[in-house]
């Protein structure tokens, strides 16, 4: 609407006033009665105006019979009334659409929904939630544990902090697994998701055993062949000169299969949590120590070697996986960096907590490759790594085996300069 | 009496108290719950592991029921409670006493499977009755979910059901006693397994009539109505009218 000197508004409402006023002086200079129409045209326009506000009154209070006042002033007023209310109505159905639209969506979700009040009383669920916690639309307000009642669950409830997701093996009367999480949202109110994962978890459980399974079958025949082979190398007179190089290459790779069926019979046993029941205190700097010396009897003409270690830190956690981890980044360190090289090993603490760390001068990985690089059998370079004697399971066991320790790798690498791998444990 | 309010005192202290009460027979419930759950698979797969589990379970539902009878002396005491909230309390008195006797008869019939491992592991599912026994607990199982599900919603709509089961559960009972006398006849080599399945059955049995005594003891707590030595005929009548 443009706008101009004067208001529409009031200009309708002079217009008004000039046309009324116009006749009642046609009728006074008729009569002659000039006082006394002017006054009752005054008195008239008063009681026009009291008038029209009563009925903007009524109209605004929204009684059905009455209609907005619709002479000068009024009709522009009541106009831009309910222009605004029609656009907020417009608004209030979309908002309405929206937020039946994502109440839809959640009731369609495959995964049940609940979400809870800081008691853990039932505010609304979904049709997945009705089925799988057999709850009804009536239970809203009642709390979640009284109709939930398996103990693990009331357990996991009463927890302040809902960090990782409650797995039950059996729920509700049915002997299935279920993922079950809770978040808390939206100004102190919690949201439970539970899932059937039962599908998922036999395949994960598959897997593991099978691995484990065929590790463990593999290893016997291997250590015969392994044997035998030794043995021929032995009989270096008995044996033509032409078999000497394919005996010494078959015994390499059977000595490569051997240790990579070990990493696997390794990785399934700290998958299988044997590993995690007694946490002790483990001297750290005499276990590096230990390693020290190992590594300078190996590498010490081709490398320079420094270890920083401090002494008398110590760490709670299990042995022997861990000395599995400082070995494996060492030697993937000498692994990695070509002669003359540099590697240096560092163990100290500070204000965070207690840190390894193994620093290298070597070939470095490219950024795209850091991501996967604790995966099983992932190769940055599949030629070099075979020639180095990798299993390619050295980092899925260091990742595995920092996880029970509430720790995790970092590492920070630049092509051609060099890599860091590093332990934070806290 | 249709929607149990934790807020309607004007003491808080009595509001509060109640609920916990409500929660903690709820919460021991469930252990009775999965403790039936844990023997029930025991029983279908012959596992002692399990059954032992179930045996030391026990304990904690012992424990459980004392914790309830504390909480019950304290709001008596302290609180003088009267007319719905009374009855709440004796109600879970009396619900306790039940979960607590379940928890026993379980017990027996994780016992069963242990004896039977250890005499020869893995046949016990060959004995006469024991398709009944299996069946006895599992339609029990199912009883006291609802039970202890009408008690969280504070309703007795689901009392006929409970009723129509215990029929069923009787009639399986009857059927089990009489296939296990006549392997009493044909086989009285074989007189202390049968024995001990005997024993388990009627364990199995109370267990049904104990979540019968609940659904009771929820009735009394809605309606206000002791229904425990009304006849059949009448108790339908009466449920018929809620």
């Amino acid at each position: 609407m443009s706008r101009s000197l004067v208001s529409k508004a009031i200009s309708r409402e002079l217009i008004w006033i000039a046309l009324s006023l116009g006749i009642f002086l046609f009728f006074a200079w008729l009569t002659g009665h000039w006082v006394i129409i002017i006054v009752l045209y005054l008195v008239l326009y008063v009681a026009r105006q009291v008038w029209s506000l009563y009925q903007f009154e009524a109209w605004l209070r929204g009684d059905s019979d009455v209609v907005a006042p619709s002479s000068g002033f009024w009709q522009t007023l009541c106009f831009f009334i309910s222009r605004q209310r029609r656009t907020l109505e417009k608004r209030a159905d979309l908002q309405n659409s929206k937020s039946e639209q994502f109440h839809a969506a959640s009731m369609a979700l495959p995964i049940a929904i609940v979400s809870l009040t800081k008691n853990h009383k039932i505010e609304w669920f979904n049709n997945a939630a009705q089925t799988l916690l057999s709850i009804k639309p009536s239970d809203t307000g009642r709390k979640l544990e009284t109709l939930v009642r398996q103990p693990e669950f009331i357990q996991y409830l009463k927890q302040k902090e809902f960090e990782k997701p409650l797995f039950l093996e059996a729920f509700m009367g049915q002997t299935r697994t279920y993922r079950c999480e809770i978040f808390d949202y939206y100004h102190g109110h919690r949201l439970l998701m539970l899932e059937d994962v039962h599908e998922l978890y036999n395949l994960a459980k598959i897997r593991k055993d099978f691995v484990a399974n065929a590790s463990h079958e593999l290893r016997t025949p291997l250590t015969v062949v392994n044997g035998y082979l030794e043995m021929m190398i032995d009989m270096t007179d008995q044996i033509p000169d032409f078999w000497e190089k394919p005996l010494g290459q078959m015994h390499h790779q059977s000595l490569r299969m051997q240790a990579i069926i070990e990493d696997l019979l390794t990785l399934s046993k700290i998958e299988s949590d044997t590993l995690v029941n007694a946490t002790k205190v483990v001297k750290v700097d005499e276990v590096l120590k230990n390693i020290e010396v190992d590594i300078r009897y190996l590498y010490s003409n081709d490398y320079d070697i420094y270890f920083s270690i401090e002494e008398g830190l110590t760490l709670k956690g299990v042995e022997e996986p861990l000395k599995s981890v400082f070995t494996n980044l060492i030697s993937n360190a000498f692994r990695y960096t070509p002669k003359e090289g540099e590697v240096s090993v560092r163990w100290f603490s500070d204000t965070l907590g207690s840190h390894f760390e193994v620093e290298d001068t070597g070939i470095g990985i490219s950024k795209e490759h850091l991501s996967r690089l604790t995966e099983r059998f992932y190769r940055v370079d599949t030629a070099r790594s075979r020639e180095s004697g990798g299993t390619g399971l050295g980092l899925a066991i260091v990742k595995h085996v920092l996880e029970r320790h509430d720790s995790e790798l970092k590492i920070q690498s630049q092509v051609g300069k060099g890599s860091v791998f590093r332990c934070d444990f806290l | 009496m249709q929607k149990k309010e934790f807020s309607s005192h004007i003491s808080n202290q009595l509001n509060r108290n109640l609920e916990e009460l409500f929660n903690h027979i709820l919460e021991m419930g469930g252990m009775v719950e999965n403790q039936l759950d844990m023997a029930l698979s025991a029983l279908e797969n012959a596992d002692a592991k399990v059954a032992k589990e179930v045996v030391r379970f026990d304990k904690v539902i012992n424990q459980a029921e004392m914790e309830i009878d504390r909480l019950c002396i304290r709001v008596l005491a302290r609180q003088q409670p009267t007319a719905s909230d009374l009855r709440l309390i004796l109600a879970t008195i009396r619900i306790a006493i039940d979960l607590e006797r379940m928890g026993d008869e379980v017990c027996k019939l994780a016992k069963l499977v242990i004896k039977f491992h250890k005499n020869d592991p893995g046949v016990c599912a060959n004995y006469a009755g024991y398709a009944e026994l299996v069946d006895i607990t599992t339609r029990s199982r199912e009883m006291l979910k609802v039970t202890l599900n009408a008690f969280a919603r504070v309703s007795a709509e689901d009392a006929m059901s409970i009723l129509d089961q215990e029929d069923v559960v009787d009639h399986v009972y009857e059927k089990a006693c009489k296939n296990v006398t006549e392997q009493f006849k044909k086989n009285p080599e074989n007189v202390e397994s049968l024995l001990e399945v005997m024993t388990a059955l009627r364990a199995s049995e109370r267990l049904s009539d104990h979540a019968l005594n609940i659904m009771e003891s929820i009735i009394y707590l809605v309606q206000g109505k002791d229904v425990r030595n009304m006849d059949q005929e009448r108790l339908t009548k009466f449920l018929e009218k809620i």
